[in-house]
């Protein structure tokens, strides 16, 4: 091999190039993917936000809504998932968590107000669907640490959770106006255990920790609603649950 | 945070009375994943900072190194050896937080250890080669000290943010080899002084027939390049590279670019400098090239 170039063999910086070209097609391709998702998160939001001017008795109708609109949603996670899982995850990650993490919440809220209820139980408002459980509706892993492939990371299924929090906070409003004095009872109990869960961790200062810093302010708002209800003796006994 | 836990017990609350616990139980898992991933981070970020550390004394002594395509003198050898080591051991504690699934989940932690690496190495490597090393050689020298926990990832972002730094450090030597030996290393800027020297300079350019003894060896040789046409040469490349856009690589390339062109003019001007006064020096008409005209013999006689 004679000396044909001076300091810089130009294949360096071919093959460099050739690289970050195709991250840049890749980046492309998931941006496509990534932007319908974003569409639907925002129509399964709209479903879900009729929530907030619904009788009890009626959410039933807008839970197997959102449930419906919800499987647009999963089909293109699908999507995501198998365009991703061939890519290291962590690379590509920034790009999606943010729709990853609202999808996540409209499935939490959707649980919360009675979807996803397992077959043979009652449906019934306030449960907290666990990360696997959300996993298992978005048919992808979840908190995978050996294997490099597309999941649903711990963090963004707590962000899903402090997005929840805040729309409860709003709900817990919004029942009253409804004449429904019960719910927020139930909401001041979810998101204090919520509340509760979120102080044990030990939160660096990150983008979560940030966050979950407002909880406390959700809880006091939904705090003062219960006392509003109790001051007026509105709130329903125990028996009359 | 056994306080939490009885927090939850106490509240009562008689629709789901079983609710408080699950809950708690639930965070306590993420408790622990997350601690995990925090202390990997922090383990990934010192060792970053150690790393960065000991390749900034290694570029240290090297830039005392004069003699461009030679293997590094022993004395620099010696005083480097423990920056060495301390690099190897630093990656070989965090290669097993850095494998599979975290390889690039800690990336933005370990970046700069590997910027600053790269510097290091691919200005030794110049010193001694007089090229730029590749990105596979430089990926495999890092992934080779990761020892039994696996290899350390070099992304190729990290190898050209290095390499933009290391355009410094030539500069750096450029510039100080001008300063004590009066000119730029390489073999190629000799030769085209001749003429010049000739017309111009004339009975009295002691200085130069030194110079022109050395670069007599090399003209049976192909030309050799100076410090300062391997800048341009680099700075093309670096140039002509075109990173993604909208990416923070971007940016980082748009500050470094800045920086890089201002290093390669700085040597540009130094050589001004030099081929001006150069020419005047024989006539002795100013005084402080008596020092420069001493500064050269100093250097032969180390």
């Amino acid at each position: 091999m004679a000396e044909r170039y001076g300091m810089v063999n130009p294949a360096i910086f071919e093959d460099l190039q050739a690289r970050v070209d195709e991250d840049t097609t890749v980046r492309d391709e998931l941006r496509d993917i990534i932007q319908t998702l974003e569409k639907q998160s925002r129509s399964v939001q709209f479903v879900l936000s009729r929530a907030h001017s619904t009788l009890a008795s009626a959410i039933p109708e807008v839970v197997t809504a959102a449930e419906g609109s919800i499987e647009n949603e999963v089909e293109t996670i699908l999507k995501l998932s198998q365009a991703a899982s061939k890519l290291p995850y962590y690379k590509w990650n920034a790009m999606w968590s943010r729709q990853i993490q609202d999808a996540a919440f409209g499935i939490l809220f959707c649980g919360w107000l009675g979807g996803y209820t397992p077959k043979g139980s009652e449906a019934k408002p306030g449960r907290l669907l666990t990360i696997e459980e959300v996993g298992e509706i978005m048919k992808i892993p979840v908190n995978l640490k050996g294997v490099d492939s597309f999941h649903l990371t711990i963090e963004e299924y707590l962000q899903a959770l402090i997005s929840l929090v805040d729309e409860l906070a709003r709900l817990a409003r919004n029942s009253v106006t409804l004449g429904d004095y019960r719910r927020p009872l139930l909401i001041s109990q979810f998101i204090k255990d919520l509340h509760a869960g979120f102080q044990i961790l030990n939160l660096k200062n990150d983008a979560l920790r940030r966050r979950s810093d407002g909880i406390k302010y959700r809880v006091k708002e939904v705090e003062d609603v219960v006392y509003d209800l109790s001051l007026r003796n509105l709130v329903p006994k125990a028996g009359e649950i | 945070m056994g306080k939490k836990r009885t927090f939850e017990d106490t509240m009562d609350d008689p629709s789901k009375p079983q609710s408080a616990s699950p809950i708690v139980a639930m965070f306590e898992g993420f408790r622990s994943e997350l601690d995990e991933h925090h202390d990997r981070r922090e383990r990934v970020i010192k060792a970053s900072r150690d790393i960065t550390a000991a390749s900034k004394k290694l570029i240290f002594s090297l830039q005392r190194v004069r003699k461009l395509n030679h293997p590094i003198p022993l004395f620099v050898v010696k005083a480097n050896a423990q920056y060495w080591q301390t690099i190897e051991s630093q990656y070989r504690a965090i290669s097993s937080d850095l494998q599979r699934l975290n390889a690039y989940r800690y990336r933005s932690n370990i970046t700069g250890g590997n910027q600053e690496f790269m510097e290091a190495l691919s200005f030794q490597h110049y010193l001694e080669t007089q090229s730029l090393i590749s990105y596979e050689e430089a990926g495999h020298r890092i992934a080779s000290m990761g020892g039994e926990g696996g290899s350390v990832l070099l992304t190729p972002e990290d190898y050209i943010l290095g390499i933009f730094d290391m355009v410094g450090e030539l500069m750096r030597f450029a510039i100080t080899s001008m300063a004590t030996s009066g000119k730029l290393p390489g073999g190629e800027s000799r030769r085209q002084k001749h003429p010049r020297e000739e017309t111009s300079g004339g009975q009295d350019a002691d200085k130069m027939e030194l110079d022109r003894q050395v670069s007599g060896q090399d003209e049976q040789k192909p030309p050799r390049r100076d410090v300062l046409a391997d800048l341009r040469e680099l700075r093309l490349h670096l140039e002509g590279f075109d990173p993604p856009l909208g990416e923070k690589f971007a940016d980082d390339v748009d500050k470094k670019i800045v920086v890089m062109r201002q290093c390669v003019e700085k040597v540009e001007t130094a050589l001004y400098g030099l081929v001006m006064r150069g020419q005047e020096r024989p006539k002795g008409w100013i005084p402080d090239l008596t020092e420069q005209r001493r500064a050269p013999e100093q250097v032969e006689g180390y």
